[in-house]
């Protein structure tokens, strides 16, 4: 069980540690707003210094001051290597693909997942449809055309209701229906979704079936208390599930004071 | 030519009822929200929607009915509403006609609209919902003449047989609004900062209206031509809108405006004050149901003492909070003009917004 006392950093903190860890040397990593930013930033500040941040608005190279609220916001913009429109971002993706180089890994978010990596960001069906659905969100943004060409980790919180069987709609493809399932609906089946980062662990999908398995838990968390957060979900818990270690005081220091200081998606509990 | 105008002058000639329409900027950055406020208070609508990364701009118009079709990419006060709460609630109860993109797609059938292609050839959006849902069905679409017969078709790519690739349409504007740092009176612009797809609605649409923080002369504005980035004869009015893309950013200019961008977020979840009363009652009765599933729960019981109070002020009229109605009542149906909403935003408010030069945004917004 997670307490603030005991551990002396969030579980947001525990997530932006682990988005940072999974960033490589010269990665060009594709980021939103919220932990993924953070994640990144504390890459390049730390962890990865070689990795170069982009954003799907364009802007190539960023490294903001303080932190953005869009990924058109002025402060990518105003401190970033290059302001291109939307549309040479994605050439820019799409190219990398076809000149086979994966230099590119990107971070998406969503409000449901199944076990293949498919995510949904477009709107919970209820008692409803596509057309009138119970609950509506913002549509595709970039994440569509990221999670066809790009590798992604895909950031999400362990909740029963987000980690389903079947997505009501996909608007970020994952492996599809499993091995192939890329290849048959015409996406690059060397590209896909690599990891699952979540509040209390990291799930990774299998080489073979595509599905998706518990690869670490963090040191407030457990194999089975993540499993019996999602009970109807068929995730896979074997012997490949790690302990993950935490981030390191000066780790959390540098998120708080030079990445984060405003608060703005790490809240830090007071006293 | 000289196209300058005023902006009542500019949206009552260049926008017409019934347009296909597409703004410029990206979500809370330089949005044209001044033209839009004028076309609300000119009561214009009956719009198809090419809508780009979207935010408060077209939520206000949703929310005012204004929208016939809505082709959507993305729709939100990113970092203020998850969601635009007028558009959400316009799709939940089945009000609006609409379409989804990709934004990587619809930003590409922008652009090939500028190009003037035919149709545009993606290789995105396959295996997604947004191959297989259609908003607008076949039969819906033959009914309507802006929108294509097709959202998207599967075609074979004739240079490399056996490939299936997604044909999408090419949008067909009327109408586009861009707010720009300078621009001339002839029509020349100024954009700093990231053109996002302004440049290209500015060639596609029939008509383009241009707002500017600042009007230069022709002669002046064609000193540096590499700083020009939309030839005048694209445009049809120049007008001058200092602070127009207000309350969203303008590089080099002004920032968002932090209070207002938050007080959209919260009045636009109440349409009017018949609808906060109703909702607030509604909260109320969640919250005392959950309390009193857990009897002893010091939290839910003071949650939902909170929850009936605020239901209590509202439903006597003690305290009705801020609706989507009092906000466009307080910001555009109550100003007559862009200078009147001005005075009402205050001079100390504007120049807190100014961005600081050595960071490029405001630390004051």
């Amino acid at each position: 069980m997670y307490d603030y006392k005991t551990y002396g950093y969030t579980m947001s903190e525990m997530q932006a540690f682990a988005i940072a860890k999974n960033i490589k040397e010269n990665q060009i990593v594709i980021v939103g707003t919220g932990l993924p930013l953070i994640g990144a930033s504390l890459a390049k500040a730390v962890i990865c210094p070689s990795c170069h941040p982009i954003v799907e608005s364009g802007l190539m190279d960023c490294s903001p001051v303080e932190v953005p609220r869009s990924v058109g916001d002025l402060r990518f913009m105003a401190h970033c290597a290059v302001q291109w429109p939307n549309i040479r971002f994605v050439g820019f993706e799409a190219n990398e693909w076809l000149h086979d180089s994966d230099r590119l890994i990107a971070f998406i978010g969503g409000a449901q997942i199944d076990p293949y990596g498919n995510v949904n960001s477009t709107c919970i069906y209820g008692k409803g449809d596509y057309v009138k659905p119970q609950v509506r969100f913002t549509g595709s943004g970039g994440a569509n055309g990221i999670a066809g060409f790009c590798n992604t980790i895909i950031m999400i919180k362990l909740d029963k209701t987000k980690f389903v069987n079947k997505v009501d709609y996909i608007t970020s493809c994952g492996w599809m229906d499993g091995p192939g399932g890329r290849e048959k609906v015409g996406l690059p089946g060397n590209r896909g979704p690599q990891m699952v980062v979540t509040d209390m662990g990291i799930m990774k999908f299998d080489e073979e079936t595509k599905r998706m398995y518990l690869a670490y838990y963090y040191p407030y968390s457990t194999p089975e208390e993540i499993k019996a957060a999602i009970p109807d979900f068929p995730l896979i818990v074997d012997e490949r599930a790690q302990l993950m270690e935490g981030p390191t005081p000066d780790i959390i220091k540098t998120i708080r004071e030079d990445i984060d200081p405003g608060q703005a998606f790490i809240k830090v509990p007071k006293g | 030519m000289n196209k300058v105008c005023s902006l009542s002058e500019a949206v009552e000639k260049y926008v017409h009822n019934g347009d296909t329409i597409c703004f410029g900027g990206f979500t809370t950055n330089r949005k044209p929200y001044a033209a839009a406020y004028e076309i609300l208070r000119q009561g214009k609508g009956d719009f198809t929607v090419w809508a780009g990364p979207a935010g408060g701009d077209w939520d206000m118009l949703i929310g005012e009915g204004r929208v016939k079709v809505y082709i959507n990419c993305y729709t939100a006060n990113s970092g203020y509403t998850n969601v635009s709460r007028r558009f959400r609630a316009a799709i939940e109860k089945g009000e609006m006609i609409y379409e989804d993109y990709s934004q990587d797609v619809l930003m590409l059938q922008l652009h090939a609209a500028s190009l003037g292609l035919p149709f545009l050839p993606v290789r995105l959006m396959m295996g997604s919902g947004l191959c297989e849902y259609w908003g607008i069905s076949p039969e819906k679409r033959k009914e309507l003449p802006s929108v294509d017969d097709l959202k998207l078709a599967y075609v074979d790519n004739p240079f490399n047989p056996g490939e299936k690739v997604v044909a999408v349409p090419v949008p067909k504007l009327d109408c586009a609004i861009i707010h720009v740092q300078q621009a001339s009176p002839d029509g020349t612009c100024i954009l700093l900062g990231d053109e996002f797809h302004d440049v290209d609605i500015a060639i596609a649409a029939k008509r383009t209206i241009v707002t500017c923080e600042e009007i230069v002369s022709d002669e002046y504005i064609r000193r540096d031509p590499t700083l020009t980035k939309i030839f005048g004869e694209c445009v049809d009015a120049v007008v001058r809108v200092p602070f127009g893309a207000w309350p969203s950013q303008c590089y080099g200019y002004y920032d968002n405006d932090d209070k207002v961008l938050k007080e959209y977020d919260k009045a636009s979840n109440y349409v009017d004050a018949e609808d906060a009363k109703a909702k607030l009652a509604k909260a109320a009765a969640k919250a005392r149901k959950a309390a009193d599933a857990k009897p002893g729960d010091a939290k839910l019981e003071a949650a939902a003492v909170k929850a009936e109070q605020a239901a209590k002020d509202a439903a006597d009229g003690t305290k009705v909070p801020e609706t989507f109605k009092d906000y466009l009542d307080k910001y555009v149906y109550g100003c007559k003009t862009h200078e009147d909403l001005l005075n009402v935003i205050g001079g100390k408010r504007l120049t807190d917004l100014r961005v600081e030069p050595h960071l490029g945004y405001s630390t004051r917004h």
